[in-house]
């Protein structure tokens, strides 16, 4: 017992891990890259564990010498760093107990309930992160193109309203600028198309409409895109056909849509679509086409015994939904770091110069 | 634009005078030379200055975007510290002969990189955050380089002695005076990363994210304070410290301009996906 707390303690432990941070580090930008050296180095256990035995290693070692010394400007800052890497891991622990982190897809004009895991595209949450503290709904009201702040721009921004009846926050999100409501912060992530598809018999009467959100796939290295159903493989987008009507209604085609918008009007442009039977199984029977072509955005097509209006088109959201307790702590610790290194250089400077200038006076 | 690029190459052949001067000063140990690489230094700045600020005014985006303009607003810092230091303390004549060969070559790099203007401003750099990080980052670089250009005055003059070598301080007063300096530089990488980590924060609500040029910088932050405890708690002074110095400032061009600027990164924009 007594020897690991020797070995935990000493200096030369903290070169060592010191030595093999960096070497990890090195590695973790040259070797490896992106999110391949997050899984070989940065969110590896073994990594992490290396950084939470430096943390313990300086409280050791650190705190141990120090202990019982007068202290002066130089030892006090000095303090200050090293205790500042011991309440940012703190800061982290308590963070990773408590935590939040969601993303929220919403087309302009939909809500959904906060609370509700079904909500988000993908959700983490600490051990500890109770649902009810996401009280009430989130709801997308616009999204706004072309958003200038001060001369600035800002690209988009989504206007958007957070939480219950009587406690309820309207705020726009953009880059640089989050809304926050009771400890829980939204960012802007990403955004894309949204085409609402009618469904209607010949007679003009309509039995179904939703919402369907599209992918971007760049159109070459032209700077262009498409827009179309599909879903994410990894980091592209792949086109298919999805269920139409989508489940939980039955689904009686399946359809692919895509947009090309108009440069001559926002949110208008033309649909180009293709829709095939479905097999017994529900999937598309692809050797058979049941309707192809192109339209403009509010036009019909005859689909099977009924009609499809591609009828408008909105913009859908990507937000990043955040509940971090522990950051305020992670991130005041940096500026108490760094105030402990500047105070400690100062302390140095000044006793170098004194300690000349009595040796001046000495001789 | 001709003005700008005819500015630029004024700057670059004047530090490139500049590192001739101080190269052959040290050769054949004339003082004159180095006090004609100081002054050609002083007079490569002043156009060095005016083409930032030119690129600056005629569009109103802040000058630090492209690689060449972040080599050149390093460049303009490492000058900015080296002439300040030079005429301050007149002790130190030769240190030129590290500083300002790293300064012209970087320097003509940025002029092979030159590119026009950004037209507009990606929305995630809008930030003020962006402005100490790049602050702490050029001036944690020049003070480091500083750092090592005293390391190699003293590993010159433990070897050589007469002329020159016997006007500088002595080598204890070098060794402490470099120590300065890598002090300085270590606090203003960590001013980087804390106002990184506080940009990173606002912009994506995450302050840490093991990306490159996070990681580069924490290997540059790492790196000085590897040296820090080698000097405070394992006692190693001059020679040895010295070479660290030296070598370290070769990392940090690596860490700086070498490889992060050529992957895809944070600090490249964002991607908008619609
Ligand atoms: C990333 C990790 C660390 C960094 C960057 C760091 C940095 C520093 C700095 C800047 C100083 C003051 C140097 C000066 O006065 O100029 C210092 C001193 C010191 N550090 Fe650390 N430190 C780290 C981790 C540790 C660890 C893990 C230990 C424990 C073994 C430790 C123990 C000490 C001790 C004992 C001193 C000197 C105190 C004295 O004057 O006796 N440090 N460190």
């Amino acid at each position: 017992m007594k020897n690991i707390i020797t070995v935990l303690s000493s200096a030369r432990l903290a070169m060592a891990l010191l030595v093999i941070i960096l070497a990890c580090c090195l590695s973790g930008v040259t070797l490896w890259r992106g999110a391949e050296a997050g899984r070989m180095v940065f969110a590896t256990l073994w990594f992490n564990g290396l950084l939470v035995l430096l943390v313990i290693n300086v409280a050791c070692c650190f705190f141990g010498r120090i202990w019982g010394r007068t202290v002066t400007v130089i030892s006090f800052g000095m303090i200050l760093f090293h205790l500042s890497f011991v309440t940012m891991f703190l800061g982290v622990v308590y963070n990773s107990l408590f935590y939040f982190r969601g993303s929220l897809r919403l087309t302009e004009g939909e809500t959904l309930v906060s609370g509700d895991p079904q909500s988000y595209d993908t959700c983490e949450q600490g051990k500890f992160f109770s649902f009810a503290r996401l009280k009430g709904e989130t709801t997308l009201i616009k999204m706004h193109v072309g958003y200038k702040v001060a001369g600035d721009d800002k690209r988009v921004a989504y206007e958007v309203a957070v939480g219950e009846h009587n406690n309820k926050k309207q705020g726009l999100i953009y880059v640089t600028h989050k809304l926050s409501h009771q400890g829980f912060d939204y960012f802007n992530d990403k955004e894309g198309y949204s085409l609402l598809l009618v469904l209607a018999d010949h007679q003009g009467k309509e039995l179904y409409g939703a919402h369907v959100p599209l992918q971007s796939i760049p159109v070459g290295t032209t700077g262009r895109y498409r827009y179309v159903t599909g879903h994410r493989e990894r980091d592209t987008v792949v086109a298919d056909f999805g269920p139409f009507p989508a489940p939980p209604e039955k689904p009686l085609f399946a359809l692919q849509t895509a947009f090309e918008p108009s440069p001559l009007g926002e949110r208008s442009g033309t649909v180009t679509f293709m829709a095939h039977p479905l097999d017994g199984a529900g999937n598309p029977e692809e050797t058979s086409t049941l309707t192809r072509g192109k339209i403009a955005i509010g036009q019909p097509f005859s689909l099977g015994n009924s009609v499809v209006i591609p009828r408008e088109m909105r913009y859908w959201v990507g937000m990043v939904v955040r509940y971090e307790p522990g950051k305020a702590i992670v991130l005041g610790s940096l500026w108490i770091g760094l105030a402990g290194m500047i105070i400690t250089t100062i302390g140095r400077i000044v006793r170098k110069t004194n300690q000349d200038a009595a040796q001046l006076a000495g001789l | 634009m001709k003005t700008e690029l005819m500015l630029f190459w004024i700057a670059v052949s004047l530090y490139g005078l500049s590192t001739f001067s101080y190269i052959f000063g040290l050769i054949t140990l004339k003082d004159k030379l180095f006090t004609i690489g100081l002054f050609s230094a002083l007079a490569g700045f002043l156009p060095h200055v005016a083409v930032i600020a030119l690129r600056w005014s005629a569009t109103g985006i802040s000058p630090f975007i492209s690689i060449s303009e972040s080599l050149t607003l390093g460049v303009l810092m490492i000058v900015l510290f080296f002439l300040v230091f030079q005429f301050s303390t007149k002790k130190l004549q030769p240190l030129g002969v590290l500083v300002m060969p790293v300064a012209f070559v970087l320097m003509g790099w940025a002029a092979t990189l030159i590119k026009e203007v950004a037209a507009t401003l990606a929305p995630a750099l809008q930030s003020g955050w962006i402005w100490a990080h790049i602050v702490g980052a050029t001036a944690g670089f020049a003070s480091v380089l500083i750092a090592a250009g005293l390391g190699l005055l003293y590993l010159l003059k433990e070897k050589k002695s007469g002329g020159v070598y016997d006007k500088l301080p002595s080598l204890s007063d070098i060794d402490n005076l470099s120590y300065r300096f890598i002090a300085a530089g270590f606090i203003l990488y960590g001013l980087m990363i804390v106002t990184g980590c506080f940009w990173a924060n606002q912009v994506k609500g995450t302050y840490w994210n093991w990306d490159p040029v996070e990681v580069w910088s924490l290997v540059s932050w790492l790196i000085y304070g590897i040296y820090l405890h080698l000097r405070v708690t394992f006692g190693w002074r001059g020679g040895k410290l010295a070479w660290y110095a030296i070598c370290a400032m070769f990392a940090m061009i690596i860490s700086y301009w070498g490889i992060p600027f050529s992957v895809e990164t944070f600090h490249s924009g964002f991607r908008i996906e619609h």
